[in-house]
């Protein structure tokens, strides 16, 4: 069960040792993609080695920040009450230009103008000194 | 020539080796004053009652998380509440999926020996026990920390995005849609004990307000209290106790193919196609074969979808499918003949044990006004996180031996 108080406050992302270097990456406004450096296979999730040929050899590249929507849904009812206020907004669900897809939201317009293979761009939006969420806006 | 390569490959099987001996259901709906562990207990003791059997013969105990319980061992904490001391038991967690991997995991502990009777049992209390914004809170909790959470995705969404792509690419409708919510409103009518049971319209749902996009009120499960049990033992224990109507656990599977919504290999074709095919290919049976089903409903969507992964039709014509009657009473599968999430119950991850009741009652011609003709085979699918993961269970009366 959780407490009525953690309840009202949004969920803010706890960097561990799968993920520190990205939230670092995020707070310079890069988004770090991890590259597979024995098959070529792009990782959006971080982790400590590649998901498709189990190397460790990783290495993190900046995205180009450019994507569409591939999937989205506008939320009118909030999943809990930290979320009131921001109804509606649009929950997407972006395919990278680089291939990994990624959940965000839609800032910078009406969310009921998403449609389904938008072009979007990424936008940084710092939400604590330690933490920058990545959005997107239509491109 | 190897000895290996001359003999025949014999697959390891749990068809027909294991029984339902005993089903039970607490009160459902809003049951308020009472803990999820007392919804689970009240379930068991008329499960016993129908089995004819007493409690210290369970000697096993399966059991899924209940999110208003502090207790982390759910399983263990019911055994002591319940005064037994089973030598086999555990708390499984793969979210909503839960319950047919405990029918599964049940069975395979009985057919290896590991318990003799085993007592599969949940109860949850969400909507007395929490307040609505924990409830809500709570549902969502299971998402991802770094990557999910953090933007207000509620526990609809991965399913609201999945359902708008199949919208997409196969051109579903809204309509289709809500006429899920409207066949299953129609049949919870017929439930004793059903939470809602006022009959509704394609319109109504379309105007019950939006709650993420496509879905609207209507289109989403209820917010329950209520538990179910259900006794497990060897065919042939079953028939040593004399069980009058013993429904047999004819084949089993699971697929998981993902934990995050953003890595979901395809949105629109889930592992319900894999956890199915390896039920049926154990049964011997296939979805046309199939005279009754309980598909996992937590949005109208989810059983569109499932009615094409499960194999009652083929990939895009679910809405349709719907929309032409062919999952209610004279169609291809009656499904969710007691209303379901949507309009039964739906207590959180007990909510599939629901399923397997009316399943189980239905296969033991015990559904009075609402019962299928003659119905020998039943299927249940339980999925769970956002289609991360699904477990089929498909059950069979004797002559489907």
């Amino acid at each position: 069960m959780i407490s009525l108080e953690d309840a009202m406050r949004k969920p803010t992302p706890a960097p561990d040792a799968d993920t520190n270097a990205f939230w670092l990456g995020m707070r310079n406004s890069q988004l770090l993609l991890q590259y597979c450096g024995d098959c070529g296979n792009v990782q959006y999730y971080q982790q400590g080695l590649c998901r498709d040929c189990g190397g460790e050899n990783l290495l993190h590249r900046p995205a180009s920040g450019r994507g569409k929507v591939y999937s989205f849904s506008v939320v009118h009812r909030a999943p809990g009450p930290a979320f009131k206020v921001d109804v509606p907004y649009a929950v997407l669900l972006v395919e990278l230009k680089e291939g990994p897809r990624m959940i965000s939201t839609y800032i910078g317009g009406n969310p009921q103008e998403v449609t389904f293979d938008m072009d979007v761009e990424l936008v940084f939006e710092a939400i604590t000194d330690e933490i920058t969420l990545p959005r997107f806006r239509r491109a | 020539m190897s000895k290996n390569s001359t003999s025949p490959v014999r697959k390891a099987t749990l068809r027909g080796k294991v029984a339902v001996i005993g089903i039970g259901i607490s009160p459902v709906g809003k049951v308020p004053g009472k803990s999820p562990l007392w919804l689970a207990a009240d379930a068991t003791k008329k499960c016993l009652a129908d089995a004819g059997i007493e409690k210290r013969e369970i000697d096993g105990v399966l059991s899924c998380h209940a999110m208003a319980s502090p207790f982390h061992r759910f399983s263990i904490a019911f055994s002591e509440y319940f005064g037994i001391q089973p030598t086999f038991s555990n708390t499984l967690q793969v979210s909503g999926a839960t319950a047919a991997t405990m029918f599964n995991i049940g069975a395979a502990a009985i057919h290896g020996g590991l318990a003799e009777t085993v007592l599969v049992v949940g109860g949850d209390s969400l909507l007395s026990g929490l307040t609505p914004e924990l409830a809500l809170r709570s549902l969502t909790e299971n998402r991802d920390q770094q990557y999910e959470m953090p933007f207000g995705i509620p526990v609809a969404n991965t399913f609201a995005m999945t359902a708008h792509r199949h919208m997409k690419e196969f051109g579903t409708t809204p309509e289709q849609l809500a006429e899920v919510a409207v066949v299953q409103r129609r049949h919870a009518s017929r439930t004793p004990g059903a939470q809602q049971i006022k009959p509704i319209t394609v319109d109504d749902v379309l105007n019950s307000g939006m709650v993420t996009t496509p879905y609207h009120k209507l289109d989403c499960s209820l917010i329950s209290d209520g538990g179910a049990a259900f006794l497990l033992t060897s065919a042939e224990r079953a028939k040593e106790l004399e069980i009058q109507k013993p429904v047999y656990i004819l084949g089993g599977g699971e697929c998981h193919t993902h934990e995050h919504i953003f890595l979901m290999p395809s949105l629109t074709a889930t592992g319900a196609v894999g956890s199915s095919r390896k039920a049926y290919d154990m049964a011997g049976y296939g979805p046309k074969d199939m005279d009754v089903a309980g598909i996992y409903d937590c949005f109208t969507g989810t059983v569109i979808m499932m009615l094409e992964d499960l194999g009652f039709c083929s990939k895009g014509e679910g809405g349709r499918f719907v929309a032409d009657g062919q999952t209610t009473y004279g169609g291809q599968i009656p499904s969710n003949t007691h209303g379901g999430l949507l309009s039964f119950a739906h207590s959180g991850v007990p909510g599939s044990l629901f399923h397997f009741y009316e399943v189980i009652a239905q296969l033991r011609g015990q559904c009075g006004d609402r019962q299928v003709p003659d119905a020998n085979l039943g299927l249940v699918h339980s999925l769970g996180g956002g289609y991360a993961t699904n477990a089929t269970t498909i059950l069979g009366t004797e002559r489907t031996l």
